[in-house]
């Protein structure tokens, strides 16, 4: 799905693909009894959440957890791993958080309580992995980005920086 | 960038780049504290006790709907210290456009250049060229008595002729002329390239 066009690097979600993704969240949250599970790309942008967020900043969440998992990736190949880490696990007094790589441009987190046993937690979060990441390889968008980005796009956008971003 | 076609959104990562000190925080700030607040979310600084940014800052900003689009913009500030290296390389993760916020004064020209070096090796080694990478330079601190003149930094910082503002963040000025530009050269870009 990811292509290429020189500086940018554009990823689409089709309506299929986004449908499918709050599917998947929906089960992993329910099966795994998490408070929440939170899907995103490398770059921290939240793809999709599920669960009860409303106390929780998903957005500078996922901007965190990814720069968390983008140091952690360079920490291995540091130390020498071949292989990134695969999985980064918060432990807290109530609340614990789980990371883990969905391919190499994307990214779970779930949040649970501490009661929650972790090996369920990981069974159901392998299965998620897996289906998500067939989602993103193989449900590609038809949609290209001038359908979205088209011609009176960068004029129009032009004016609402202007209004919106002013001393 | 990322594009929700369900929701309509479109979202781009801007990152401020640049040498220890030379504003890329007091940027952020700036538009934090001006942009309306249904425009903007909480800004997140990872910082020392000094007020040095330890690993980013990190800010979301939207505009009004176009045509039914959403767009929105990650902005994201570097740590600038030298030792920091590894932390500016994970930050330029999924990058859509750079700021370079050069500090204006005689003195630090050397770390300017440094870090703009920095720069260019970490986005090469994510298969982006200079040349073609949608990015823009502020030269910042105008206001300081030591500030080199431009024609003499563009000539040492600006070989790729990328577009180039005079600003004084603390007071604003240039600060949102510069974040306006970027993200109008990043969508400019990418149709461009089509
Ligand atoms: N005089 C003057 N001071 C400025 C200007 N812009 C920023 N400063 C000050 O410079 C100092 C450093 O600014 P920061 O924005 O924290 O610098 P930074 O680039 O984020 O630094 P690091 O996080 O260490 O990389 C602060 O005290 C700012 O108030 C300017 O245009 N003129
Ligand atoms: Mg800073």
């Amino acid at each position: 799905m990811p292509k290429k066009i020189d500086g940018s690097k554009i990823t689409i979600l089709s309506s299929e693909q986004y449908e499918a993704v709050k599917k998947c969240l929906g089960e992993l949250y329910s099966k795994t009894k998490a408070n929440a599970v939170l899907f995103a790309d490398i770059a921290g942008q939240l793809i999709g959440e599920r669960g009860d967020t409303s106390h929780i900043n998903t957005t500078v969440l996922a901007a965190l957890a990814a720069a968390d998992f983008s140091a952690t990736a360079e920490m291995a190949k540091l130390v020498g791993e071949e292989a990134r880490f695969k999985l980064l696990f918060h432990e807290g007094e109530k609340n614990n958080v789980y990371l883990t790589n969905v391919g190499d441009e994307y990214f779970l987190i779930i949040i649970f309580q501490s009661n929650v046993a972790l090996g369920m937690v990981r069974v159901y979060t392998k299965k998620a992995v897996e289906a998500l990441d067939k989602i993103i390889k193989e449900g590609g968008s038809s949609k290209t980005v001038t359908d979205i980005i088209d011609d009176d796009f960068g004029e129009l956008l032009a004016n609402e920086l202007d209004s919106s971003f002013k001393e | 960038m990322y594009i929700n076609w369900a929701l309509q959104q479109i979202n781009l990562k801007i990152v401020y780049y640049g040498p220890g000190v030379s504003g890329k925080t007091t940027n952020l700030l700036y538009i934090h504290s001006k942009v309306a607040p249904e425009l903007k979310g909480e800004l997140v600084s990872l910082q020392t006790q000094e007020d040095r940014t330890i690993f980013f800052d990190f800010l979301q900003l939207e505009v009004g709907k176009i045509k039914g689009k959403k767009p929105k913009f990650n902005l994201y500030t570097v740590p600038g210290q030298v030792y920091y290296a590894y932390s500016r390389k994970v930050i330029l993760n999924g990058v859509d456009g750079v700021v370079f916020v050069a500090d204006s004064q005689f003195d630090r020209l050397e770390a300017n250049l440094e870090t703009l070096n920095d720069l260019e090796n970490n986005l090469k080694q994510d298969g982006h060229k200079m040349d073609e990478f949608p990015w823009v330079i502020q030269y910042n601190k105008r206001d300081l008595p030591n500030v080199a003149p431009i024609p003499y930094l563009q000539l040492k910082l600006n070989k790729y002729n990328v577009p180039y503002f005079e600003a004084v963040a603390n007071k604003g000025i240039g600060v949102f002329e510069t974040l306006k530009a970027v993200i109008n050269l990043v969508v400019a870009n990418v149709r461009k390239k089509l």
